[in-house]
């Protein structure tokens, strides 16, 4: 069968989106992938396998053109590969994106055909499962990954543990990611350096080797500032790239690392599914159920005072007390002793690994308070999509009262439960 | 300009709303329709739970502020210029009330009789203009109750329906008949059609069960005759009997004010009619003389003297229905009417409609995109001057899978809104 895949999104969703490629390209057929046309050479490194639809639409590039040059520029990029997916006779494609843009390419399509975001006749429709995943991401302390929310679109995806390599070094020293797409996520140059520092002067296989920064130009001035931070015999070490890497050369220094020091970023991702260790630094916006690296073996120092996760919309009235845990040297002492009373109040460390359903995470010190409402959570998600969750253990009714509605049930629909399987109750 | 037109869940004003949204488009409006029968069947539904009767009336109102939260919400996205409700239109006045704090004029079209549907009292003063198919007593109620904008507006044809057939000959003795009549079995009707059973006499529509005398002259058993085969019969007929309906039986010929639809219809179709007299036809048709377009009848004893003349005659009949025909066409259609009710809207409102700043679509695109648009233009129907928002609804509103041209449109409109007309 020929399945398309739109995902719209930015480099590290197109990352995520590898379980649900994986497993697709694992299953034969021909598989084709639509995609913002700034990715497609990652695209091309990432699934060599895929046939590639780029088209225009992020608004990077095109914002300063007038108005009429931007409409010519858009139409121009995307009414050839627009007709050219038309003519494509796909029996089944994933539009993953709960976007405006994703709605209207699925225009092109048979909606009978269409997984996730659908455009039935001028009428947008959202699938079963991602209405469900609507409902749940008010929970998002429990949340799901999403690599495996867009996974699970197909009745059986591949293993969670066989979509990336398990986390190794590499030899090729630290990385450091300056920053994500939303600066309250990241580290500011101080507290990133006292990271850095103490994974430097604690981590043996760390000892002596480069230190490389990545980054965009814009985070040039920040690196310089990270490196002012570092002690003389650090700052010596560093290689900073930012601003001068391709997606090969990102793909390139990544793959070759020992460890990623990272925010919620696409190079995360990146490190992830090339099997590089990651240490990422979640706060603010992020938490890692939603977006932690994928894969066993990496891990997350996640912020998680009362107020989080936040909207980084919205100015913060408390200071960025989630910062404050990652600025105090106890931290230091933990990365070195990794003893769980060392590990400053507000951060939970968790440890990547995977379950029937995904990527889990598990916390190695800190208080989890969600583990046993998550554990809950995965096994109603589980019995949801007929993936496990033994129905001999206690039923999880709060989920279920909370997070099905009627109208899921009372209407046939293409992503129930049975018809994703292709099976009937009767 | 941009015209939602809500329909009735059901009932007669149903088809005139849907001639209006034709007649609209007809004059270069962009427009959208409400459904509303699509809602009804679930509606109808609550009625066979067995439930208490107020949880019933709870369910239905529950239900019906679905319908009105609907329209509320087409309107949010269609941003219409108007929003043109037929008679019994399920807005409910919260619904009306939330149009007015938006700044949406609405206007409703009461193509009922207003002494039989009375809930107009209620709901009149929450249009911004109210269009009415009677005028004097009608009128003056409606300014009693501070509705300052009501006019009258008579019904009418749509030509693009109500046309001259030419019909196959089995079309022709299914629905052909020297007398018949088209319409619903109301109690004037049933003693009227009593003394017309000697002609070759057709009745055909709903509502005629239960008459032994009239029985054997229902056609289809009484079934529901589809606007198509209405006019069929009206161009199959020779004498196409019009009597507007009462209920009651006591005055077969009531004299009634309003001129109703089929009166418009068979002269569309340049079909003979011999319809009883009203006191609004003589503005609308000329009815006496050697240049009558209209046949017309007093009172039921003259009507059989009247059918057995103009069957001996074809000659005048085809004659008078080509007038009445031709008066139709020029001044009584539908595209007519909906002129007529814009230009009272436009006086009455000072800068409406609010112009929209869209250039047209195809501006400022190199050539070769442009005659691509261009294209896209003409395929949907729409001038060369089209603004592009204008485009983009237009092709949305297209059914099934759209051409890569379609769907470009569609995403450049979104990309816009979201990378454009934030900053």
């Amino acid at each position: 069968m020929r399945t398309l895949v739109i995902q719209l999104a930015r480099f590290g969703d197109l990352v995520q989106t590898k379980r649900l490629l994986r497993s697709l390209i694992a299953g034969g057929g021909e598989v084709h992938l639509c995609l913002d046309r700034s990715l497609a050479e990652l695209a091309r490194l990432l699934y060599p396998e895929a046939v590639l639809h780029p088209v225009c639409a992020h608004g990077t590039g095109l914002g300063k053109l007038p108005p009429q040059e931007q409409a010519a520029a858009l139409l121009a990029a995307n009414i050839p590969a627009f007709r050219q997916l038309s003519a494509l006779d796909f029996g089944r494609v994933y539009n993953l994106n709960f976007s405006p843009l994703n709605f209207r390419m699925a225009a092109l399509f048979d909606p009978d055909c269409v997984r996730g975001h659908v455009w039935r006749s001028g009428q947008e429709e959202v699938g079963q499962w991602a209405r469900l995943a609507m409902r749940w991401s008010s929970m998002r302390r429990l949340g799901l990954n999403i690599a495996d929310f867009w996974a699970w679109h197909l009745p059986r995806p591949m293993p969670a543990e066989d979509v990336n390599p398990a986390a190794q070094g590499r030899g090729g020293g630290l990385g450091v990611v300056m920053a994500g797409r939303e600066s309250r996520r990241s580290l500011p140059p101080r507290e990133l350096a006292a990271l850095t520092t103490a994974l430097l002067e604690t981590w043996p296989e760390l000892a002596g080797k480069p230190v490389t920064l990545f980054g965009t130009a814009g985070e040039a001035k920040a690196a310089h500032q990270l490196v002012r931070e570092l002690p003389a015999k650090h700052a010596g070490a560093v290689r900073n790239l930012c601003g001068g890497t391709d997606w090969a050369t990102l793909a390139a220094e990544t793959g070759g690392l020992d460890l990623l020091l990272t925010p919620d970023t696409g190079t995360m991702h990146l490190a992830a599914a090339l099997g590089v260790p990651v240490m990422a630094t979640f706060l603010s916006s992020a938490w890692c159920t939603e977006t932690g690296p994928y894969g066993q073996g990496h891990r997350v120092l996640q912020a998680v005072t009362d107020c989080l996760p936040c909207l980084e919309s919205q100015p913060c009235d408390f200071g960025v007390a989630c910062l404050r845990p990652f600025a105090q040297g106890l931290l230091t002492r933990y990365l070195a002793t990794g003893a769980a009373k060392h590990l400053p109040e507000g951060l939970i460390d968790f440890a990547s690994g995977t379950d029937g359903l995904g990527v889990s995470y598990d916390a190695r010190a800190g208080e989890d308070t969600s583990a046993g409402a998550r554990a809950r959570f995965r096994t109603f998600l589980a019995r949801h999509l007929c993936a496990g969750g033994a129905w001999q253990d206690e039923p999880v009714r709060e989920f279920a009262e909370r997070l099905y509605a009627e109208r899921d049930w009372l209407v046939p629909d293409a992503e129930s439960s049975a018809l994703r399987l292709g099976v009937s109750a009767l | 300009m941009r015209v939602l037109v809500v329909l009735p869940l059901y009932g007669g004003s149903l088809p005139v709303g849907r001639y209006c949204a034709g007649a609209l488009r007809e004059l270069g409006h962009q427009v959208e329709v409400f459904e509303a029968p699509d809602f009804y069947d679930s509606y109808r539904a609550l009625k066979s739970l067995k439930v208490t009767s107020d949880r019933l009336q709870y369910l239905e109102n529950s239900y019906l502020q679905v319908v009105g939260q609907a329209i509320l919400a087409k309107v949010e996205t269609f941003e219409p210029d108007l929003v043109l409700a037929m008679a019994q239109a399920p807005l409910s006045i919260q619904a009306l009330k939330r149009l007015k704090r938006d700044g949406v004029p609405t206007a409703m079209w009461f193509v009922e009789d207003y002494r039989l549907f009375t809930y107009w009292q209620a709901y009149a003063q929450h249009y911004d203009f109210f269009a009415v198919i009677q005028k004097d007593e009608f009128l003056a109620q409606l300014q009693q109750l501070g509705v300052e904008k009501s006019l009258y507006l008579p019904l009418a044809a749509h030509p693009e329906v109500h046309k001259r057939l030419e019909l196959l000959s089995a079309e022709r003795r299914k629905f052909g008949s020297d007398v018949s009549f088209m319409g619903a079995g109301y109690p004037n009707r049933r003693m009227a059609f009593r003394d017309l059973v000697r002609f070759d006499f057709k009745i055909w529509g709903t509502d005629w069960d239960g008459d032994a005398i009239l029985a054997p002259y229902v056609q289809m058993d009484g079934a529901r005759v589809s606007s198509e085969d209405c006019v069929r019969i009206f161009n199959a007929t020779k004498v196409n009997i019009n009597l507007h309906s009462s209920i009651q039986a006591r005055e077969l010929v009531t004299g009634g004010d309003f001129v109703n639809p089929r009166t418009f219809e068979v002269a569309a179709c340049g079909a003979f009619q011999l319809v009883d007299r009203r006191g609004l036809m003589a503005e609308l048709f000329v009815t006496d003389g050697p240049e009558a377009e209209l046949a017309v009848f007093d009172d039921m004893a003259e009507l059989p003297g009247r059918i057995e003349h103009f069957l001996a005659h074809p000659e005048e009949r085809v004659a008078m229905a080509k007038r009445g025909q031709a008066r139709v066409l020029a001044e009584h259609t539908y595209a007519a009417r909906m002129r007529t009710l814009l230009d009272f809207i436009a006086t009455r409102k000072p800068g409406w409609p609010k112009p929209r700043v869209s250039a047209a679509a195809s501006q400022g695109l190199p050539p070769e995109l442009a005659t691509e648009i261009d294209a896209l233009l003409e395929r949907l129907g729409l001038p060369a001057d089209t603004g592009f928002e204008d485009l983009v609804w237009a092709v949305r509103s297209q059914q099934g899978k759209l051409g890569g041209l379609d769907a470009a449109v569609l995403f450049l409109d979104e990309w816009r809104k979201l990378y454009v007309r934030k900053g």
